[in-house]
């Protein structure tokens, strides 16, 4: 097996041993302190992923899990130039309050959204909820953050819609 | 001020940081050559410490240093000797020198060069206990006999608080109506999503950069330098960004223990908790009860109050000694009274040290007090809303403490959500529990607060700030207030901008640090927003009559004739348009040419504008008199909720929320606030507990602690009301603690109106509320049984 992850794009060699945790390698040796560590057991979602473009707690999946294949994490939303419709709209809601919990929840919901797309057409308020379910907030009481994905949503429903049209 | 920012939604200044991951909290952060650090805590919540061997810790490879309490630097008179230190009663130690009092006390610490060193050195210390009779209960803990836990302290007590104005003799005699009642609140954690995290470097001459979360960085650095024995300007204490707090991050003794590591290894040394670490040995929200005598006439007004307290310290005493002191006597700048006496003990127990958590002591009051309002106006056949107005202060109320409220909407508040919620359509509660099925009801509770409040630091009340106009033509704020997320950079950002005629956005909030920042009493006692912001306020009208002077010299104005405007100063008389010109009307100089130009004209000087802002409040005296605060928030609250009959689970299916907070600077933050505070709010009322038993904290984890997730939470209602706060400069109040304070009060009198029954106990779990039904029904057939048998 090629000990490489494919990270927001770009092949890290990841020759660590193979139960690292996927979190500990992205944050300390990646470098990509994005993706916080709330609880390592799973439970509060900060950790949260994508594994080749499935949300996944990467406090609990091992470092081998994820060799020869690709994770997104909160640094591969947008790029230098533009953010992402989905932090966009965080931004603009002040969906965010102290920001831990931010970096796991955009990447879900970034998953949702691409789900939503797929499927062609937007989620609703109560799927939302559902769907991000696994990560706890203790600042915003969640409304602001279901508003921000519906509105992250409807931008890219419009944006669809003109490229059929 | 119409083209300005406040007023309007903004997006909070440092959002694109968040939102792309960039935002750096303290665990986030890697020095050269850094150690990370552990504590080994206590497994007995009581005992002696007969003997600790580090030898076979010390052998561990990469392990750098094991401390204990015979590392401890002198910290007694003249620098000789260890003193217990604290930031109210001095019962801190850092490491425990003979006695352990709680499971999770700290006994010795560890740095190595890796966590699974450090991980293996603890294991490998050896301490010898001899347990100690323990006590977990706070009113057993007051029974004669008890374990004591300091002996110097008998009866453990930690601290008291007493507080009598009015003829009670007088007011009682007048009285229709007599309530006795005992309610109580819960130990509860402020499950911040970021566990405690800290960094700390240790330099020649004793002093110290300590990177650690706080809410109060100039005061924690007192209470640090008394407990290492050196002076507080040793310390440079730079505030990273929180990931929540809640209160619980105000003095954390892991910093002083960073601190020493770093110390005896040379290195720097980074400190994590893990979250079962966090949730068991942090702190917690203090458990209170409360024995209440409310006394009223026959119209419902309120004649006397008579409060006793008893609280929760936990092994150690942190901020809990004004939390108890503000659920004695805050509620009485809500309503009036011609007569109060109230008196608070807070016990120590073995348990883990409580703290301060938002709306502190007031939301606990509240639940018992609101419900005790609407248990009055049922037997009194009063409106809810009604006996509230007829008892709630108004603007140029003194209240019976000597407290000045300037400005009250509380009426309209409750015009409004009664309005919103449709609270006309509640129904009397049932006399008879439903058999089965789902319960509705609704539930009204008022709450309020202070905006910052004088006793928090004896020296003086308000807050600095400075605006800085540098070179490169970049704008700062430097304020002491750390922002703890909820905005408050953003906040100064906007009145500054207002005032600068620039964008919040063209404006650095510089990060709080004790090297360079204005010495700050801090951000708490809901008071960061009001202080901050009128002392940025002055210090931008500073700066722009020192800049506009100067460009009057540039440019050959008169001061007077000068205007600052969208990032640039303009000659306003007459003419048209010419950037170019100097020397005439029209002509204008933009913000980055000015600071260049100060600069040269200056060797190399910032244009610096200072202000400060001191409220007039008063310290109160022995005779706990006089106005603490400058402004009072004030709210209503509505919660709807569902009861299942025959499972006692209670859902909130609805809730609105009105606010008196003054002028608001930021419609979006401020409902953040408010969704936020009501999502605590019933978290607290219906879900979490720490449970203790033997001393241990058995749920230390978010499985077995739950705080509200996405399905816990309706979809909330929220509005503001209320005019600009005259005694306060920008106009506004406060918000972050009222925002939480009438949660509870109001879910548990929605369950009342539902079922029919109350709960005096926090939390309103399934479990509480079916005893509750069970009971009433209970009583129900006896007396229906009586009834027959006579």
């Amino acid at each position: 097996m090629n000990r490489v992850i494919r990270i927001n794009g770009t092949e890290w060699p990841a020759d660590v041993p193979p139960t690292t945790p996927l979190s500990d390698f992205l944050r300390e040796h990646a470098g990509l302190t994005g993706t916080k560590i709330g609880c390592r057991t799973g439970e509060c979602g900060a950790c949260t992923v994508l594994l080749d473009g499935r949300p996944v707690t990467s406090c609990l999946v091992w470092v081998a899990r994820a060799w020869g294949r690709d994770v997104t994490t909160v640094e591969g939303l947008g790029d230098d130039q533009r953010l992402d419709p989905v932090q966009v709209a965080f931004l603009e809601l002040n969906a965010a309050q102290c920001g831990f919990c931010i970096p796991g929840l955009l990447v879900s919901a970034r998953a949702l959204l691409d789900e939503a797309a797929a499927r062609g057409w937007p989620p609703t308020a109560l799927e939302v909820r559902e769907r991000l379910s696994g990560h706890l907030c203790r600042c915003t009481g969640y409304q602001k953050i279901v508003e921000a994905v519906l509105k992250a949503a409807e931008n890219g429903m419009k944006e669809m819609r003109l490229e059929l049209g | 001020m119409s083209l300005g920012s406040v007023g309007r939604p903004w997006p909070q200044i440092d959002a694109v940081d968040k939102v792309r991951g960039r935002t750096r909290y303290a665990a986030d952060m890697t020095l050269p050559g850094q150690l990370y650090g552990r504590i080994l805590r206590s497994p007995v919540p009581h005992g002696i410490i007969r003997r600790i061997d580090t030898s076979r810790a010390l052998k561990v490879p990469g392990v750098r240093a094991v401390i204990t309490a015979a590392d401890l630097p002198p910290n007694g008179p003249e620098g000789k000797g260890r003193v217990p230190f604290g930031p109210y009663v001095d019962d801190w130690e850092i490491l425990c020198s003979d006695r352990v009092r709680y499971i999770g006390d700290e006994v010795a610490a560890v740095a190595a060069v890796s966590e699974e060193a450090a991980a293996e050195a603890l294991e490998l210390i050896e301490v010898e206990y001899e347990p100690l009779p323990a006590v977990f209960d706070m009113h057993e803990a007051l029974e004669p006999g008890a374990p004591v836990l300091w002996p110097e302290r008998p009866g453990n007590i930690a601290s008291r608080f007493d507080i009598a104005r009015g003829d009670l003799d007088a007011a009682r005699r007048k009285a229709h109506l007599v309530l006795e009642e005992r309610y109580s609140t819960n130990r509860i954690y402020h499950a911040y999503l970021e566990p405690i995290a800290v960094l700390a470097e240790a330099h020649p001459g004793d002093r110290y950069t300590l990177i650690a979360p706080t809410h109060i960085p100039y005061k924690a650095r007192v209470t640090y330098a008394r407990g290492l024995g050196i002076d507080p300007g040793k310390i440079r204490l730079i505030v990273p960004p929180m990931g929540g707090s809640f209160g619980a991050k105000y003095e954390l003794n892991v910093c002083m223990i960073a601190m020493l590591l770093a110390r005896k290894t040379g290195r720097p040394v980074k400190m994590v908790f893990d979250r079962a670490e966090d949730a068991a040995a942090g702190h917690h929200r203090p458990p209170l009860h409360f024995d209440i005598r409310l006394a009223l006439d026959r119209d419902g007004r309120f004649l006397s109050k008579e409060v006793r307290i008893v609280a929760t310290a936990g092994a150690r005493t942190m901020w809990t000694p004004p939390v108890v002191a503000t659920a004695a006597h805050r509620i009485d700048a809500l309503y009036h009274f011609e007569a109060v006496r109230a008196e608070a003990l807070l016990v120590y127990t073995n348990t883990s040290p409580t703290t301060c958590m938002r709306g502190f002591g007031n939301a606990e009051m509240l639940f018992a007090f609101e419900q005790m309002v609407d248990q009055a106006a049922e037997e009194l056949g009063i409106d809810p809303v009604e006996i509230r107005k007829r008892n709630a202060v108004r603007a140029g109320d003194v209240t019976i403490h000597g407290w000045r409220i300037g400005s009250s909407a509380l009426e309209e508040c409750l015009d409004r959500v009664a309005l919103l919620s449709g609270f006309s359509r509640r129904k009397p509660a049932p006399r008879h529990p439903p058999a089965s099925g789902k319960a509705r009801g609704l539930g009204l509770a008022i709450g309020h607060h202070v905006s910052g409040y004088r006793p928090i630091l004896a020296e003086y009340d308000g807050s600095a700030a400075w605006v800085r106009l540098d070179m490169d033509g970049r704008l700062s704020v430097a304020v002491g207030e750390p922002d703890i997320g909820q905005g408050l950079n953003t906040v100064v950002a906007m009145i500054a901008a207002d005032e600068l005629g620039v964008s919040p956005s063209e404006i650095d909030v510089m990060p709080v640090d004790t090297a360079h920042s204005p010495a700050a009493v801090g951000t708490l006692g809901s008071r960061a927003t009001i202080m901050a912001g009128a002392a940025v306020k002055a210090a931008a009208r500073d700066f722009k009559k020192k800049l506009l002077a100067f460009a009057g010299e540039l440019l050959g104005a008169d001061p007077g004739e000068l205007v600052l405007e969208r990032g640039r100063v303009l000659w306003r008389r007459g003419g048209g348009e010419s950037g170019e010109r100097e020397g005439g009307p029209g002509a204008s100089l933009t913000l980055a040419e000015l600071g260049r130009r100060w600069a040269a004209a200056h060797t190399g000087s910032p244009l610096v504008g200072q202000g400060s802002y001191r409220p007039e409040t008063v310290l109160p005296g022995p005779d706990k008199y006089g106005n603490p605060s400058p402004a009072y928030p004030f709210a209503a609250h509505v919660a709807e909720v569902e009861v299942d009959v025959e499972t006692g689970a209670v859902e909130v299916v609805n809730y609105w929320a009105v606010h008196d907070s003054g002028r608001i600077i930021n419609p979006s933050t401020a409902t953040g606030q408010v969704q936020g505070g009501v999502a605590q709010g019933i978290g607290w009322a219906l879900m979490e507990d720490v449970a203790i038993r033997g001393g241990r904290v058995e749920n230390p984890n978010f499985l077995d602690y739950r705080i509200p997730g996405f399905q816990d939470v309706p979809p909330m209602t929220v509005e503001f009301v209320g005019e600009s706060e005259p005694n306060s400069p920008t106009g506004v109040k406060s918000l972050g603690e009222s925002a939480l304070n009438p949660v509870l009060p109001a879910i548990a009198n929605a369950v009342y109106n539902a079922v029919g029954v109350r709960i005096h106990d926090a939390p309103l779990t399934p479990e509480a509320v079916w005893r509750a039904i069970q009971r009433r029904r209970e009583e129900l057939a006896a007396a229906g049984k009586e009834r027959e048998a006579q």
